[in-house]
């Protein structure tokens, strides 16, 4: 059958950049990108730091200038949202009623910042993933605003050190027992502890919210140690929940456990013929530890979508890419690449205090991992040696 | 020599290392390097590269 018209669910980086890979990898066929965004694909990595400092205009995250997107054939359709799949008929649903058949379907549906129940409908909380969250949470931010913030994600931690910058006075919640736990082992969380509280930061660890009232003017939270604060702001931080929704309905696998996502193999195929997920929302193959895994990082949504759209077209190769982020937090930079979790063994360059070094976890004497402050060079080099291992050298 | 990084993806541009990679001699200043290189990794553009402060060990 003949690959005619190509459809994609969702104009974050990984569908935005699956529509550009199709063109470059010779598609001349309809390319559909689709999004419920109002926004045309933009950037989401500044929007905790510089976009909601008011340092980088809104204008600057644009992924490419407006007009590429039909310079280069993509029928770029926003605030558009796709309510239905008919997979055997392969045609999408859009909620103004219009049909939409495809040859393949690529689903980039991205994620959502997950709620806490105490907090629902309470005024003056915010979230923050879209360029729409930003501008009524940086207004609110002004000097001297009282903001907490509930989870030191990477998010949270962003947000916190640029409230820190805004002058406002920033307090922080985190469950676990050091911040950025799910990216930084805790020899290197404790130094991140320190570095918010020396920015004027008050960070508690190992606690979390237990309630949250409106009281006059101000919001009263109460957290699970008991204590009490006081804030004109709330950011919850707390991660995301992947939209497997559509994929669900249409029958589709997605994983119904912890990390959730739509199962995809190592070419993002799903189970449903000719559709493919990208990006946030895929539950993909870990080719270096073995199992399964989601990422929700920038560069792998990236990566992922270009590579998922080439095995739409019949060009695939399994994908192993490194995850790998990075973070901005009161002026100091960390590179994280790999799955440092996954070590048991810490090989450290550097000076740990001084906040200058970096760190390589091994597992059985492979190195798995990398965590770098002050090394962005370094930490990449020891990406490529990671991705080197070839699936048939995986250690899990 | 100053360090300018991207800020979509972290990548960091070291003046006193260049960038050899892709014919940039160590020492080359971010200012003569061409409007339309863009970032290695990611693809951003040279102007959303911004310039850091970096300590050396």
């Amino acid at each position: 059958m003949s690959v005619d018209t190509i459809a994609i669910v969702g104009t974050g980086v990984a569908g935005a950049t699956a529509a550009l890979t199709l063109r470059d990898a010779g598609f001349d066929g309809r390319v559909l990108l689709i999004g419920e965004e109002p926004h045309a694909p933009y950037r989401r990595p500044p929007l905790s730091k510089d976009v909601l400092r008011g340092s980088m205009p809104d204008e600057r995250t644009r992924l490419r200038p407006a007009e590429h997107w039909a310079t280069k054939g993509v029928e770029l359709r926003t605030g558009a949202r796709v309510t239905g799949i008919a997979a055997d008929a392969h045609e999408i649903v859009l909620l103004c009623g219009e049909t939409l058949g495809y040859d393949r379907l690529l689903l980039a549906t991205g994620g959502r910042p997950r709620t806490l129940p105490v907090t629902d409908g309470v005024p003056g909380v915010f979230t923050l993933r879209t360029l729409g969250d930003v501008p009524a949470l940086r207004d609110a931010l002004t000097a001297g605003t009282r903001v907490l913030v509930v989870g030191a994600g990477l998010v949270g931690a962003e947000v916190a050190a640029s409230a820190r910058a805004m002058d406002c006075a920033v307090t922080v919640l985190e469950v676990e027992r050091t911040p950025l736990a799910r990216v930084l082992p805790p020899v290197i969380g404790v130094r991140y502890a320190g570095l918010h509280r020396a920015a004027g930061v008050d960070l508690r660890t190992g606690t979390g919210l237990k309630s949250l009232a409106h009281n006059g003017s101000e919001l009263v939270a109460i957290d699970t140690d008991g204590a009490e604060s006081h804030a004109d702001v709330v950011v919850v931080a707390v991660g995301m929940v992947p939209n497997t929704a559509l994929a669900e309905t249409a029958g589709i696998e997605i994983d119904r456990g912890p990390v959730g996502g739509i199962t995809v193999d190592s070419q993002g195929a799903t189970s449903a013929p000719d559709v493919y997920a990208a990006g946030d929302v895929a539950n993909l193959p870990n080719r270096v530890l073995g199992g399964r895994q989601r990422v929700e990082h920038w560069m792998h949504a990236q990566d992922h979508g270009a590579a998922t759209a080439r095995a739409m077209l019949g060009q695939g190769t399994p994908f192993d890419v490194v995850p790998w982020c990075w973070s901005d937090q009161h002026g100091v930079t960390v590179h994280i690449t790999g799955w440092p979790d996954a070590g048991d063994e810490v090989r450290l360059d550097g000076d740990l205090d001084g906040m200058n070094f970096a760190a390589e976890f091994r597992r059985d004497g492979k190195l798995v991992g990398a965590v770098g402050v002050n090394r962005a060079a370094q930490i990449r080099l020891l990406r490529k040696e990671i991705a080197a291992r070839t699936s048939s050298e995986a250690i899990a | 020599m100053k360090v300018y990084r991207c800020e979509v993806c972290g990548f960091e541009y070291d003046e006193a290392q260049g960038w050899p990679d892709e014919g940039i001699e160590p020492g080359t200043r971010w200012e003569d390097i061409p409007d339309d290189w863009s970032c290695p990794d990611c693809g951003a553009a040279k102007a959303d590269f911004v310039m850091v402060e970096v300590t050396r060990a």
